[in-house]
Formats: structure tokens, C-alpha cells, sequence
């Protein structure tokens, strides 16, 4: 057989491949759901739970045994502050506790009777802050109010005491050194425009592996034999011609899907968005290729097709927690940074991160655009030798009974 | 009589298919759970995330400003790993996901410190990893207030003030902080806390889910309500409550672990821990089989839509997270949160109202992959 004969023989194949696998989708309910309904929908949904992105006005309980100017006044500056809520006051502790108790309130001040005394004697006055720990981002809200109205407070009394002729002196006073707090990339400290991008990229990697192992449990349901690779349809020869046929199909799928996801969702909801087209391609192509390829060498593990929800269910909140958007990457312990390097998803989000939301360019996540090269070709080799094992078993399975420990035989339709 | 030996008879035929003839049982039940605890334990062992790697742009190369990064070098959760020659490096470096933080301190910062003409110095943070960013921002904020408070210790000191009197003139008022329950501040308590039971929940109320629908997928269904002598409920009360007793016991198991060997707080004390773990068991299978008997008559499981499964999960969760923290970690009275106690037991009796609709399905129900 001549080389271009053979070349054509092979085309031929995988574009057969191809047109099988794209009928299967577009005839399978449950496939087509994972495939565009997910990346659909659930982005808008998460991106509306997370639309106010952060916390506002927490209610806090004031126990005032002091009375005096000088605690209403400290009250008064934390219940201005967006962050609290002075929503309560209470006659003692046992009162504002039981205030909690019931949900009312996130956090108690209690400012002690001698807060004026020692204030006005030259002592120190303290004020207790007492934080329910239940939600971090509350305690953080509550805390940090009333150390800043502490310290607010503080500067008044030194500046009303340093007996300075100006206004710029009084500011001195004040500050000696004056520091620039500037949070980047996200200076709202938004809790949506952090996850969201991390859970978009999450998202195109579970909804394409959902999708094929799907579709590939689907297949092995239909098959007479409940095997994957049809054993006789002479297409379907080559590992590497069924590997190519369906990337192909899965290709279309998540071109848009990683379109939408990356371009449309985050401008819909006004998350940032720095990201120029040309080096978003150059990090959306490997891993889209390195998303497929894992998918098809993870739907050799499915029998049923409801299977593969259960598993992707299982590791999606344990990925976005390696992908190092919520606990930050130089504290994931070692061995856990070792699991991560399995996953597409670890590195797609990581150089999605920084150049939807940090404006990297290409050479800035070159790190991660290599490996996820190095894990496309990975499992694309892997993906061909679990096709060629399945077909090895297809045809050894005509001796064999079909798998006795099944709930009851595939049906065959 | 007839009805225990029914019963019985139910439960014998769940045990065979959950131990011998589909392993996703198994694996849902026992193997994920306990690679889940493994997960989040050692995952957040630390707490709190510990010497985040944050970069310097000295241009001042005074003892001031040495004396600044190395304080900052020593506090717990940052570490000084980057020196760099200027804010543009800084900026790249950060944007190449090296460092979370950095501190730019300009030229002439010491000599305009000590003539009191009111200095500036600049730390950025990236707010792409809240706990990164928040933490790094909260030792960059320290740091330049000892820097502030350094000047005003000489200057009074000089003028011959005690030590009582700086410590007042720095900071009159100061807060006196109590982090209830949680004193650590960890992440661990809280996170682990709500992400383990959170995700098994969700397994509960899919695997009941899936349990259902694999009778109508294999046409088993009829068979399983003949065994139960055509009583859908004892068929729902054998089949379920197999998995309710192997799921009390893997969530005991977890909760002894992270109560008894790793400590976490728990005001509550026992009794209140096997209340919210009955209940979350009962109101996540109660769920799960309302859920595909009112989503998953039309098509099974896999067909539900994804955000109804999310949402699925997130109402027995909510109240479980209510009862938690309220009931366990703060020690709260039970009546306090009652609501939440109410839902869950509403939960639990969801499947009551359909159970004539999965008699039915069981019995006509024709599956098309």
C-alpha cells in the first residue's frame, strides 16, 4: 500500500470517528446536558451566588457599661464603617451572648466601666472583642473594624495631646510614616472575581471529562458485548485514529465552551478582565487538548454512565483546593503538590488566574503553558494505550461472559 | 411479622448489591469519605498559611528600612524571599505567581523619617488568593505601623517619658481579643468542618438518588417491591436503611478522628454531635429520594440538571451548617436554632409524600439510555 493511499485510508478513519462520536452527543440527552447546559448555566448561577462579592454591615452586639463620650464615640465610628453594624446593645455579657446564641448578632464589643477613666488618667483602655469564629470572613470584619476605630481613636487622643500649631503637624503626629495599602488585581477583595475564574477553567475540564465518560458509558451500555471500542467496525482499527476522531468532536465542544467561559462569563457579571486574545489562545489551546485527552483516558474507568458524575463530583471542591486559589500554593503541602500535577485543571486555572485577573503575558506563564503541552501529549499516549487495551479485550471478550458481577446485563438496544 | 422478615429480606438484597455487585457503593460510601478527611486534614494542617513568599524593593538601603524587612522577614506568615532591583520586577514576579506581596520602601525614607517630614512607603498585594493577600496584607500593615510607632518610642523616650507613658501615647485604646471556640484562628477548624460533611451529604442524597435510579434502569424495581411484599415502604425502609447505618458509621469514624485524635473544638460536647449526625444522615437520603422521585421520574439522575443537584445540596447543608456551628462548635442551645432542627427532620420525611410515585415508577417505568 503506498504512503498517501495509507495517509488517506487513516483520514478517512478518523473523520469517520469524528462523525460517529458528534452523533452519539447530539442523540444523547445526558451527554448534551454536561457538554452545553453545564457550561452554560452553571457559570451564571455560581456567578449570581457571588454577585455581591463581599460582606457588608455584620451585625455586632455593644455591651457600653462605660457610658461615657468617649465609648459612644468609638461606637458611633464603628457603626459608620461599611464593614459592621451596631445593631444591638445589651446590659451585660450574658445578655449580648445569648444575642448571638440566636443568630442575631456575629460578634460582641464590650467596652469596660473605667474605658473613659483610664483614657482621660493616661493609661491604656481596653476594649474586649469577643468573635464568633463560625464564619472567618465575619470575625475578620468584626476584628479588624475595631482595631482600626481603636487605632483611629487613638491618633485623636496623641494629636489633642501633642499640642501642635498646624494641621500638617497634627498629621505628623499622627503618622510618621505614612503607608500606601493597595490591594492589586482585585482591589474590592472580592470573593467572586478570586473563585470565579478558578471555577470556570474547574468547569471546562469536569464538563469535558463528564461529557466523554459519559458518552463512553453510554457506548459500552449500547455495545452487545458492553465493551467501548466497537470490535466490529473496521473504522475503528487504529487507537490512534479513535483518539484523534473523537478529540475532534470533543475539540468543537469545548473550543466554545472555553470561548464562553473565558470571554463571555466573566465580562456578563464585570469580573476583571485583563486578558489579551492572543495569549489566552496560547493557554486555552494545550489545555482544552490536555482536557480532552484526560477526559477519554478517564472513560475507560466507567461502566454505567451515571458513574462518572459520582467521580467528578468527588474531586472537583479537592481540585479547586490544589489549584491554589483558596489556600494558597507555597502552603500546599509537598505530596499534595505531587497529586496536582496529574490534573489539567491545577495549571489551566493557575495560568488562567494570571492572565484574566493579573494581565500576565505568554512568557510570564510559560511555565505552565509547557507542562500543560507535556500533559496534553501525556494523555494523549495514554489515552491511544487504553483504546488499544480495550480493543484487545473487545476481541478476547467473545469467549468470556460478560462481567458476572454486573447489577444485571447492559441492555442491548 | 410478615413485615420484619420483609424488612430484613430488603436489607439483605441492598447488602449484595452495595458489597458485591456495584462497587461505586464502595467506593462512594467508604474509600472517597476517608480520602476526603485525609485530604482536608493534611491539606490544612498548618491553620494558617505559614511564610508566604513576599518580595522587597529597598531603595533607601538604610538600618531603617533593613530593620523593617527583617521584622518582617520574622513574622509568622510572610517570608522576605525576593529582593528586587525595581517595582516593575516586583510587579512581573507577581504576575509570574512568585510572590504574593511586596513592600516598596523609595529612597530617602530614613533621612526624611527622622526630619519629620512625613515619608511614604507602598506594599501591593495580589487579592487573586483572598488568603494569601489578606494574610500578607495583614503583616505588611503591622510592619509599617511599628515603623511609625519606632519614630514616636525615640522621640519620647528622648524627651524622658516611661515606658507606661509611650505605651499610652502609641496606642491609648487597644483591643482585647477573644476568638470563641476557634482561638487559633484556623482555617483547618473551619474549613475541614464544612467541606467534608458537606460533600458527603451531597454523596447521601445522590447515592439514594442513584440507588433509585439503578431499579428503574435494570428493570429491577418490580422485583425489589415483590420481596417487600408490595409495600413501598418497607421496600424504601430496608433499602435505605443500609445505607444510613454505613454512613453513621463512616461519619463517626470522622468525627471521633478530627474531635478526639486531632482536637478540633467542639463546645457542644457528644450529644450534640450525634444529634446533628442523625439528622444530617436521615435529611440527606430523605432528600436524595425526593429529589429523584420529583426530577428523575422523566429521566434518571444523570439527566438532572447540575445546578438542581447543587441546589439539591445546598439546602440539607445550610441547615446542617446552622445546627453545627450554633449547636457543636459554640455550644449554643439546641432551641436557639430550632428552625434549622425543623428542616432537617422535614427533610427526613420528604420521601413520605412520594412514595406512591415511586410505586408507580417501580412499576412502569421503562428506562431509554
Amino acid at each position: 500500500m503506498s504512503i498517501f493511499r495509507k495517509l488517506k485510508e487513516h483520514i478517512t478513519d478518523v473523520l469517520y470517528v469524528w462523525r460517529q462520536e458528534m452523533k452519539q452527543v447530539i442523540r444523547d440527552e445526558g451527554v448534551l446536558m454536561f457538554l452545553v447546559i453545564v457550561p452554560l448555566g452553571y457559570p451564571l448561577l455560581y456567578s449570581w451566588i457571588y454577585n455581591n462579592e463581599t460582606l457588608h454591615e455584620t451585625p455586632v452586639v455593644v455591651v457600653d457599661q462605660s457610658h461615657s463620650a468617649l465609648s459612644r464615640q468609638f461606637i458611633n465610628d464603628c457603626d459608620a464603617t461599611p464593614d459592621v453594624d451596631v445593631k444591638y446593645y445589651a446590659a451585660d455579657l450574658d445578655e449580648a451572648r445569648a444575642l448571638v446564641s440566636r443568630q442575631l448578632a456575629k460578634g460582641i464589643y464590650l467596652i469596660p466601666s473605667d474605658f473613659a477613666t483610664c483614657i482621660n488618667r493616661g493609661e491604656q483602655a481596653t476594649v474586649s472583642v469577643y468573635c464568633d469564629m463560625s464564619l472567618m470572613l465575619a470575625y475578620k470584619a468584626v476584628y479588624q473594624t475595631a482595631m482600626v476605630e481603636a487605632g483611629r481613636l487613638s491618633a485623636g487622643l496623641k494629636i489633642k495631646k501633642a499640642g501642635n500649631y498646624t494641621d500638617h503637624e497634627n498629621s505628623i503626629t499622627a503618622q510618621p510614616l505614612i503607608a500606601h495599602d493597595v490591594a492589586m488585581f482585585n482591589p474590592s477583595g472580592g470573593y467572586g472575581s478570586c473563585v470565579l475564574p478558578a471555577v470556570l477553567m474547574l468547569l471546562l475540564q469536569q464538563a469535558l471529562a463528564l461529557g466523554i465518560g459519559m458518552s463512553a458509558g453510554t457506548a459500552r451500555e449500547r455495545n452487545r458485548n458492553g465493551q467501548l471500542i466497537p470490535d466490529d467496525d473496521p473504522h475503528y482499527r487504529g487507537a490512534y485514529r479513535v483518539a484523534w476522531g473523537k478529540a475532534l468532536c470533543y475539540g468543537m465542544i469545548g473550543a466554545v465552551a472555553a470561548a464562553y467561559l473565558s470571554m463571555a462569563v466573566p465580562r456578563m457579571f464585570s469580573f476583571p478582565q485583563l486578558a489579551d486574545g492572543k495569549t489566552l489562545l496560547a493557554m486555552l489551546l494545550p489545555y482544552t487538548m490536555a482536557c480532552i485527552f484526560f477526559g477519554m483516558t478517564v472513560s475507560c474507568l466507567v461502566r454505567y454512565r451515571e458513574n462518572v458524575m459520582l467521580l467528578m463530583v468527588f474531586v472537583s471542591i479537592p481540585l479547586l483546593f490544589l489549584t491554589g486559589v483558596s489556600w494558597p500554593q507555597s502552603s500546599i503541602p509537598g505530596a499534595w503538590q505531587g497529586v496536582s500535577w496529574l490534573f489539567p485543571s491545577t495549571f489551566g486555572v493557575r495560568a488562567f488566574i494570571r492572565v484574566n485577573s493579573m494581565g500576565a503575558s505568554v512568557s510570564q506563564i510559560l511555565p505552565e503553558i509547557r507542562i500543560l503541552w507535556i500533559q496534553a501529549a501525556a494523555y494523549l499516549g495514554m489515552a491511544c494505550i487504553v483504546y488499544a487495551y480495550q480493543k484487545r479485550l473487545a476481541r478476547k471478550h467473545v469467549k468470556t461472559v460478560t462481567n458476572s458481577t454486573d447489577l444485571i446485563e447492559p441492555d442491548d438496544q | 411479622m410478615k413485615y420484619i422478615s420483609q424488612f430484613f429480606d430488603i436489607v439483605l438484597r441492598e447488602l449484595n448489591i452495595i458489597v458485591r455487585k456495584n462497587r461505586i457503593y464502595g467506593f462512594c460510601m467508604v474509600v472517597f469519605p476517608v480520602l476526603l478527611v485525609v485530604f482536608f486534614t493534611t491539606m490544612l494542617d498548618d491553620g494558617l498559611p505559614q511564610d508566604l513568599p513576599i518580595g522587597v524593593v529597598d531603595h533607601d538601603n538604610s538600618a531603617t528600612s533593613r530593620s523593617l524587612i527583617r521584622n518582617l522577614d520574622a513574622m509568622q506568615n510572610s517570608r522576605v524571599v525576593y529582593r528586587f532591583a525595581s517595582v516593575t520586577e516586583a510587579r512581573n514576579a507577581m504576575q509570574e505567581g512568585k510572590v504574593f506581596a511586596y513592600l516598596y520602601i523609595p529612597e530617602g525614607t530614613a533621612a526624611k523619617l527622622m526630619a519629620g517630614r512625613q515619608p511614604d512607603i507602598s506594599y501591593y498585594y495580589t487579592m487573586t488568593c483572598m488568603t494569601a493577600g489578606s494574610m500578607a496584607s495583614k503583616d505588611l500593615k503591622t510592619i509599617s505601623m511599628l515603623g511609625s510607632a519606632a519614630v514616636g518610642q525615640a522621640t519620647l523616650s528622648a524627651k524622658g517619658a516611661t515606658k507606661e507613658q509611650i505605651r499610652t501615647a502609641l496606642q491609648a485604646v487597644t483591643i482585647d481579643a477573644h476568638m470563641i471556640a476557634n482561638p487559633q484562628g484556623s482555617y483547618n477548624y473551619s474549613l475541614t468542618t464544612v467541606f467534608v460533611p458537606g460533600i458527603l451529604m451531597l454523596f447521601m442524597a445522590l447515592l439514594s438518588a442513584y440507588a433509585l435510579g439503578m431499579e428503574m434502569k435494570f428493570d429491577s424495581g418490580k422485583e425489589w417491591l415483590a420481596r417487600a411484599g408490595n409495600n413501598i415502604l418497607v421496600a424504601i425502609l430496608g433499602k435505605y436503611i443500609v445505607h444510613a447505618l454505613v454512613f453513621l458509621l463512616v461519619i463517626f469514624s470522622y468525627q471521633y478522628y478530627i474531635f478526639n485524635v486531632l482536637h478540633f473544638p467542639h463546645l457542644g460536647g457528644v450529644w450534640s454531635i450525634v444529634r446533628l449526625t442523625l439528622l444530617q444522615v436521615a435529611a440527606s437520603i430523605g432528600f436524595g429520594i425526593f429529589a429523584i422521585s420529583m426530577c428523575g421520574s422523566a429521566f434518571p439522575v444523570a439527566g438532572m440538571d447540575p445546578p438542581l443537584q447543587a441546589m439539591s445540596w445546598l439546602f440539607p447543608l445550610r441547615h446542617y451548617w446552622m445546627l453545627y456551628q450554633a449547636t457543636v462548635l459554640n455550644g449554643f442551645p439546641v432551641i436557639d436554632v430550632w428552625f434549622h432542627l425543623v428542616a432537617l427532620v422535614a427533610f427526613t420525611l420528604l420521601p413520605w409524600f412520594v412514595l406512591r410515585k415511586v410505586k408507580i415508577a417501580m412499576l412502569n417505568y421503562v428506562y431509554i439510555p
